[in-house]
């Protein structure tokens, strides 16, 4: 479990490199190295730290623990197999990981970074649809019974094409530069993350390398079944370029705009599910 | 479909009303434990705010007086969503997350800005309104099935009314979940980054654990 | 944060997590206690390592206001 936690930090910092560098060349620009994201994560690393004098210190330090902790226990989740409903969890809980991040500093920057991840709470729905739309099928919802479930009727990517399309938009909704990250758009500095710096901010790092790999994953674990380790790693690198080409394509939203779409798309896929249910 | 946060991994019974631990549930019921403790052991944070017209800026204090309100407030809405994660009782989920309404007013309420206390007051409001069709959608839990253990219900074997469900979600709707969330937004405005984190993470657990005992009833 | 005890948390929470690591492996340790040991040291580990690989502690300052 050590090696695989290790290889999708570093991998996850790869795809996070990747999805940079197809952004820049679809911009025509020549863009970062796509290791990139790996060398920020070591740089930060051993820069000079402190709290800034404001800060809540407890909460400053602790929400990176948190961060971290969290998507440490989503990988251990999706590994062996366990609920997707802990994914949910974890995913959601997110939100209270950026908003920490963003108040505890006492920076206004920060702070508007967090009361916007507060208001985008509607992008969360689209994910509650697709869990609802996989138990319809399944009847359950461990990662194993699914995988085995596809295994015998085929992928869900095929059976419930829509539930898909709603853990896509949840998985742009966490991309950087997307249409939706308006919780770190430049207007505000950072966002969330402006005054966690030095070893904070390469905490913060490490789990957003870990967020990117345990999304991508569960993606494809759910959809698509199990596949072997290579063709996981391809799809994931697939799945992330397709993402590149929305974000790089689309221009991020204003925050009421992106609260809107949000909340359209959780109200469609939200209709969706309950035709699914009323139809089973 | 009894298991869909996980299989079960302890049981504690208080005679008829059970609590139970999954990893779903116990997922929750560690975040909840760490923020409350978060809480505990952290000063507020002092906002700096720009002064307009010039290089000066300022930082908002705390007073000690209302940091204590506060903290009481923050720590009591950490227990209820606790509460809330594990239990296995369908009135008492009611009654603490109406727990968690009024603790999350009480975080706010003691904010001396009319922004702040202009949204807690809506926010009330809504969720004083929210306990209504929550309470109900127990009592039609009760009345038509004669028992508020979840582990009883999930078996499946007495129909739940789905209106009992839906007055259900809309109780901890007004509770705090989206759309009505949005109007929390301005409750963030508050300083005092541990204890506003409560208002936001108890609506996050609270929608997560409705979600669960929803798709188990 | 004085480095000493950077590499001290560091230490302890990668022994740790080894330690849990080789109990699960013999079949001592369940599996969900190994989880858990790597959930909680792994964070701790992370910022051990960085606290006590960090160039120095600088002054506490305000937060960033412009440019």
């Amino acid at each position: 479990m050590i090696a695989e936690l290790l290889f999708a930090v570093f991998f996850g910092l790869l795809l996070l490199g990747i999805h940079r560098k197809v952004i820049a060349r679809i911009q025509r620009r020549p863009g970062p190295p796509v290791w990139q994201e790996i060398l920020h994560m070591l740089k930060f690393s051993f820069k000079t730290t402190w709290v800034p004098a404001t800060a809540s210190t407890a909460l400053f330090c602790g929400v990176v623990l948190v961060a971290i902790g969290i998507w440490t226990a989503a990988l251990v989740v999706v590994l062996s197999g366990g609920s997707l409903l802990v994914i949910f969890a974890i995913y959601m809980l997110h939100k209270i990981v950026e908003h920490g991040f963003g108040l505890s500093s006492g920076s206004p920057y920060g702070k508007f970074g967090g009361v916007r991840s507060v208001i985008s709470a509607a992008s969360e729905i689209p994910l509650f649809v697709s869990v609802a739309a996989i138990a319809i099928f399944t009847q359950s919802l461990m990662i194993t019974d699914i995988i085995a479930y596809q295994e015998i009727n085929g992928p869900l990517l095929i059976t419930v094409p829509l539930a898909a399309l709603a853990m896509y938009v949840v998985l742009l909704s966490k991309m950087p530069f997307g249409p939706f990250s308006i919780v770190e758009s430049k207007e505000l500095v950072s966002g969330y993350k402006t005054e966690h710096f030095g070893v904070w901010r390469a905490g913060l790092e490490v789990c957003n390398g870990l967020k990117t790999y345990v999304l991508l994953l569960t993606f494809i674990l759910v959809f698509i079944g199990n596949l072997p380790f290579w063709l996981v790693i391809l799809a994931m690198v697939i799945i992330l370029i397709t993402l590149s080409f929305v974000c790089a394509l689309s221009p991020m939203l204003s925050p009421y705009d992106s609260v809107t779409v949000q909340t359209l798309i959780a109200g469609l896929m939200v209709a969706y599910v309950a035709l699914l249910g009323v139809m089973s | 479909m009894n298991e869909i946060g996980g299989a079960p991994l302890f049981f504690l019974e208080f005679g008829d009303i059970v609590i139970y631990f999954t990893p779903f549930t116990l997922t929750l019921f560690i975040l909840a434990l760490v923020f409350t403790v978060f809480v505990l052991v952290s000063r507020p944070e002092r906002q700096i705010d720009i002064a307009f017209g010039g290089d000066a800026y300022y930082a908002k204090e705390i007073s000690l007086s209302e940091l204590r309100f506060r903290r009481f407030m923050s720590i009591a809405c950490g227990l209820a969503c606790m509460g809330a994660m594990v239990t296995g009782d369908v009135f008492d989920f009611t009654l603490f997350v109406s727990l968690v309404g009024i603790c999350n007013v009480g975080i706010v309420a003691a904010v001396k800005s009319r922004h702040v206390q202009n949204a807690a007051y809506q926010y009330g409001l809504v969720a004083l309104a929210g306990t209504v069709p929550m309470f109900s959608a127990a009592a039609m839990i009760a009345a038509t099935t004669g028992t508020l253990s979840m582990l009883e219900l999930a078996k499946g074997m007495i129909l739940i009314p789905v209106a009992a469900k839906a007055l259900l979600v809309l109780g901890v709707m007004g509770e705090g979940m989206a759309p009505f969330y949005a109007a929390k937004a301005e409750m963030f405005r508050a300083p005092g980054a541990p204890y506003v984190i409560m208002c936001s993470l108890s609506s996050l657990l609270i929608f997560l654990r409705v979600a669960e005992v929803i798709l188990l009833l | 944060m004085n480095k000493q005890y950077a590499l001290a948390l560091m230490l302890v929470s990668a022994v740790s997590a080894a330690g849990a690591l080789a109990l699960n492996y013999w079949g001592i340790l369940p599996f969900w206690a190994y989880a858990a040991v790597l959930i909680a040291g792994f964070p701790l580990f992370l910022l051990g390592l960085g606290l006590y690989w960090m160039a120095r502690e600088g002054e506490a300052d305000m937060p960033f206001l412009g440019y």
